[in-house]
């Protein structure tokens, strides 16, 4: 089975303008990404992520190599049928209603009639904006709603592999969460996710495999057990120990010739905190 | 359907709703329905005068609207959706360039030949209603009751609204063709300005151009040249002058205006779907 994207030697420089040269954007990017997978784009601003994002998608022409999207040539129609893509921000006509959004982009997508109204109610509910929420203009929406609309624009189609750049920049952390959430159900469902974050912890919780750009260039790329599993350390997590149990767990493990790095209650992560602390329904 | 089709009219439709949503545009067609119907007070004049009047600002009421929605529509299209990046969205679809040229075209002329049609109607409307005015005001006499009818009635207004929505179509042309190759709404505004008034001048170019033998030299003759094969000549539309003073033009004529319009507007489409192909988004 072909990979679902991959590159060879991508390259990208961008004009300055008259006579002050070009300027470097993406350096030779060889990448594969296979189907089902989640993938993250990670890197800093300015790295190269949307570059090689809208080098896949066919908005921008390479300066040197290629892109495959499952087996198609980027850039090309049936490459573009195979990605739904969500750009960084929520950059959508916002005289449209979220239901005329989606409309709108199964239309670009050539569906119409009965099947793309049904796909648009379909999808609407599973981004949460069915009923009246669905009816109400873009300008009304929350940061959050328009990122989940977009994403249920990017689906309209049924693309195998949904692009998201940057989805969780600027989303409130209920928000990052229902994202987050949908990547996981959609991985479920057996679509490809690549995206870009320069968030690492929201990156951690969902990616299966990673590449970290800088300044166009890659760094690392691999599997993120692989990458940050420390194999020559081992944690223990406990519940119930009590003082004396824990002061012989530790001279048990000096015995041992293990030097303990680490010891103590563990703490939450402030994310998991806050949306504990709120309602049940504003969790969701 | 098929797809192709489809998807012009989504971005036709689109980008008719985008500019019938804009007050902009709704406020410019206010504004010419205003000029339109106040000419009617003006009645200082003979009647064949009030009418020719009428007429006369009615259609530049059309054409002025026309051009002003026309270059602020155009404006919106392309580099306006680059500065908004909604473009990014619609062109990862799979949507082939040249449909989402055409549908841009497609929706900007909709929105004209809506407003051009409201305008001809308010304009048929006020010489109705300066009918009904003169048949009151100046007697029964037959002969008079036939030339007010006549004026107010004149078929060949038909033939300058065609024109008028023709020249609208290919200065519409025109944006697309700037807007794809523009990287800011100023430049798309102000290049199809000067193209618009040179295009009045075209003919002296041409002109020139076929008259200046060994005498000019070759870079004179090359830019007298240019001018006149890429500019559209836009005194052929003129004609609407001659109709509105109440001489006759001949349908082949404007059906002659109407395909040079159309084989402009084809050319300057697929120079903009070939210089959009190219352009990084």
């Amino acid at each position: 089975m072909t990979s679902a994207v991959r590159t060879q030697g991508l390259r990208k420089e961008f004009p300055l303008g008259w006579f002050r040269g070009r300027v470097l954007a993406l350096e030779s990017l060889e990448m594969e990404v296979k189907r089902g997978e989640v993938f993250g784009l990670l890197g800093p601003n300015g790295s190269g992520k949307s570059t090689a994002m809208k080098l896949i998608l066919g908005l921008l022409r390479p300066t040197a190599g290629n892109a495959e999207v499952c087996g198609y040539r980027a850039g090309t129609i049936s490459a573009r049928r195979q990605i739904g893509f969500l750009p960084e921000n929520p950059y959508f006509p916002t005289f449209l209603s979220g239901a005329e959004l989606v409309r709108y982009y199964g239309k670009l997508s050539g569906m119409g009639g009965a099947r793309l109204e049904a796909r648009v109610v379909e999808l609407l509910e599973l981004v949460r904006l069915g009923g009246e929420a669905g009816k109400r203009s873009l300008r009304t929406y929350s940061k959050g709603m328009l990122q989940r609309a977009g994403l249920a624009g990017a689906l309209v189609g049924d693309p195998e592999i949904l692009m998201l750049d940057e989805p969780t920049a600027g989303v409130d952390p209920a928000g990052s969460r229902e994202i987050r959430d949908l990547i996981l159900e959609l991985k479920a469902r057996g679509k490809t996710v690549i995206f870009s974050s320069h968030l690492l912890e929201q990156v951690e919780d969902v990616a299966d495999r990673v590449i970290i750009l800088h300044r166009g260039q890659k760094l690392r790329e691999g599997r993120l057990e692989e990458l940050l599993t420390k194999k020559s350390e081992w944690e223990v997590k406990v519940h119930g120990l009590k003082e004396d149990g824990r002061k012989e767990l530790r001279a048990w493990l000096e015995n041992r010739g293990a030097q303990v790095m680490r010891e103590g209650a563990p703490r939450d992560r402030l994310e998991d905190y806050f949306l504990r602390s709120l309602p049940e329904e504003k969790r969701r | 359907m098929s797809s192709c089709f489809r998807r012009i009219f989504a971005v036709a439709g689109n980008t008719f709703l985008e500019a019938v949503r804009q007050k902009v545009f709704a406020v410019l067609l206010l504004f010419g329905l205003v000029m339109v119907v106040g000419a009617n007070y003006f009645t200082e004049f003979s009647f064949q005068e009030q009418f020719k009047f009428l007429k006369d600002l009615g259609y530049a009421a059309i054409s002025l609207t026309g051009l002003l929605v026309g270059l602020l529509g155009a404006a919106q299209l392309i580099p306006g959706e680059i500065e908004r990046r909604t473009i990014l969205t619609a062109l990862s679809r799979p949507l082939r360039r040249w449909e989402f040229v055409v549908g841009k075209y497609f929706g900007l002329t909709s929105l004209l030949a809506v407003m051009v049609g409201i305008m001809a109607l308010a304009v048929w409307g006020v010489l109705k209603w300066k009918e009904v005015q003169l048949l009151g005001s100046e007697g029964t006499d037959p002969a008079v009751v036939a030339a007010i009818r006549a004026e107010s009635m004149d078929p060949r207004l038909i033939q300058a609204v065609l024109l008028v929505g023709v020249k609208l179509a290919v200065v519409a042309a025109l944006a697309v063709f700037f807007s794809t190759i523009a990287t800011s709404t100023t430049f798309v505004i102000a290049m199809t300005l000067v193209v618009y008034l040179i295009g009045h001048l075209q003919s002296v170019a041409r002109e020139q151009w076929l008259e200046t033998g060994e005498a000019a030299g070759w870079g004179v003759r090359i830019f007298l040249a240019a001018v006149a094969l890429l500019i559209p000549d836009f005194n052929l539309y003129n004609l609407i002058d001659e109709i509105v003073a109440g001489n006759a033009v001949a349908w082949r004529t404007t059906i002659e205006v109407i395909g040079y319009s159309a084989v402009y507007t084809s050319i300057l489409l697929a120079a903009a779907a070939l210089a959009f192909e190219g352009r990084d988004i």
